[in-house]
């Protein structure tokens, strides 16, 4: 791996996308105040303008940056430079998860409103000590943004092999359907989830178990996105 | 250093509706060689492969010694790559594409670029998307020629361009020859070809038909097109009989 080059190729779709990137970070921020402010209505308004900032950030850097090149002919240029095809991807999807992040940890913040629990308030009254705390919240950044990067980055890699519009909408359909059908109908009828989900509230052993997990489905996809990338035949 | 800058053998690329075969090459250190075929020849897959952007099914090919796509990112940094079917990004400035290359090759040369600037009349600080098509070939070719690579690979370089900015890109391209190893470029223009290669190969339907010095085809007010077609339709008269 050339990690300079793969360095310059991060910081060039963050120079091209930070337009983009600032406009949802601002929209990330309006939610998580319009949250914090209290209210159904505004909690309601502040969560959705959340959710959407994940949502849409996820597909404007699958769509953009990563699909984007080869139809404006960027791509010939990128592939120019002295790089592999392998460093192009590890590239394309360390960026991705830059310009992905910025945003999503604001909008994460947010969605902490989620919860049927004032975590805010419980945090004021809880006589824990603030390093207590940060590992608290480090712990939820990490689950929760650990887990968008996973799926996000099974999409990322049929994108980036696939180059193709529609095998990307197909691998994120499929995901929604299985991840979905599971999340709202197979979940909720099986025992251990509902422990997991207390022991993870907790910070019990679920949390270093769950970011261990999700790190290693990042690291399987990037290896599986190599090992396809180095097959293709055609970079332009 | 090799002696033969580019160096093809037996090189297979299979695609649905064509084939690239047979392909043997080699452009001997100093020389200029011009690639002529009609749209659907080769050219641009022939160019590629030599790039890295496509991989051969079979065959090997080497530049500068180094066997392409092994050595790709050694090759990359001393090759010079410019295409029609390549593009800037629109919304940054010319400025920042050379900042993003210089940062990438250690033969940038800042002075080099300034003079290529001012010779192809191009403004650093204009945005890629309100140049005309020539001047984005200009600038992608200051992006080329400012690295000082070695060996330089243009496809395609003059097509769609007026005959002023077709003059200006040749004379650029004339001027640098003595820096470079090798150049191989495409061309519809025959005289753009002979204005400038040393030698030539014709391509048609994924094959070399022929591979000689420039002077072997042209004189008697014969020009490449019409040794071309020559050649194409010898082909075609022997296909018959």
């Amino acid at each position: 791996m050339n990690t300079r080059v793969i360095g310059r190729l991060v910081a060039k779709d963050c120079s091209l996308m930070r337009v983009p990137i600032a406009l949802y970070t601002a929209a990330a921020f309006s939610g998580l105040m319009l949250a914090a402010r209290g209210g159904t209505a505004c909690r309601g308004a502040g969560i959705t303008l959340a959710l959407n900032v994940l949502i849409g950030v996820s597909f404007h850097v699958m769509l953009v940056p990563v699909l984007g090149e080869r139809e404006r002919k960027t791509l010939a240029f990128v592939m120019s430079l002295p790089v592999t095809p392998g460093d192009a991807a590890v590239a394309k999807m360390l960026g991705s998860f830059v310009l992905f992040l910025i945003p999503a940890s604001v909008a994460a913040t947010a969605l902490v409103f989620l919860s049927p629990v004032d975590v805010f308030s419980a945090m004021a009254a809880s006589d824990r000590s603030v390093l207590s705390h940060l590992a608290g919240w480090a712990g939820y950044y990490g689950v929760v943004l650990g887990a968008w990067l996973a799926f996000f980055s099974v999409v990322l890699a049929a994108a980036i092999v696939s180059e193709s519009v529609g095998w990307t909408i197909a691998v994120l359909s499929v995901l929604v359907f299985v991840f979905g059908n599971f999340v709202l109908q197979v979940a909720p009828t099986l025992g251990w989830v509902g422990r997991y989900v207390r022991d993870l509230a907790r910070g019990g052993t679920a949390l270093p178990v769950t970011l261990a997990v999700e790190t290693a489905a990042v690291a399987l996809v990037v290896a599986v996105m190599l090992r396809l990338q180095g097959r293709k035949t055609s970079f332009v | 250093m090799s002696d033969l800058p580019i160096r093809v053998r037996s090189v297979l690329k299979r695609f649905p509706q064509f084939t690239l075969q047979g392909i043997d090459l080699d452009v001997p250190r100093g020389r200029v060689l011009g690639l002529i075929g009609p749209n659907g020849a080769g050219k641009s897959t022939l160019l590629r492969i030599l790039m890295g952007l496509v991989r051969a099914d079979s065959g090997d090919v080497a530049i500068l010694g180094r066997p392409m796509p092994a050595d790709e990112r050694w090759i990359k940094a001393r090759v010079g790559f410019v295409s029609e079917d390549m593009a800037l990004y629109g919304g940054k400035t010319l400025r920042w594409h050379m900042d993003l290359v210089a940062s990438v090759h250690e033969g940038w040369d800042e002075r080099r670029a300034a003079e290529l600037l001012l010779r192809l009349d191009l403004n650093p600080d204009q945005k890629a998307r309100g140049m005309s098509r020539g001047q984005q070939v200009k600038a992608l070719l200051v992006l080329a020629l400012a690295r000082r690579a070695e060996v330089l690979i243009l496809d395609e370089p003059t097509a769609g361009l007026d005959p002023l900015v077709r003059h200006e890109l040749m004379q650029s391209l004339a001027g640098s020859r003595d820096e470079r190893q090798a150049i191989v470029f495409s061309s519809h223009h025959g005289e753009d070809v002979s204005a400038l290669a040393d030698d030539v190969v014709f391509l048609h339907a994924g094959r070399i038909i022929a591979n000689a010095p420039v002077a072997e085809f042209i004189g008697g007010g014969r020009s490449l097109e019409s040794a071309f077609l020559e050649r194409v339709s010898g082909l075609s008269a022997g296909r018959a009989a």
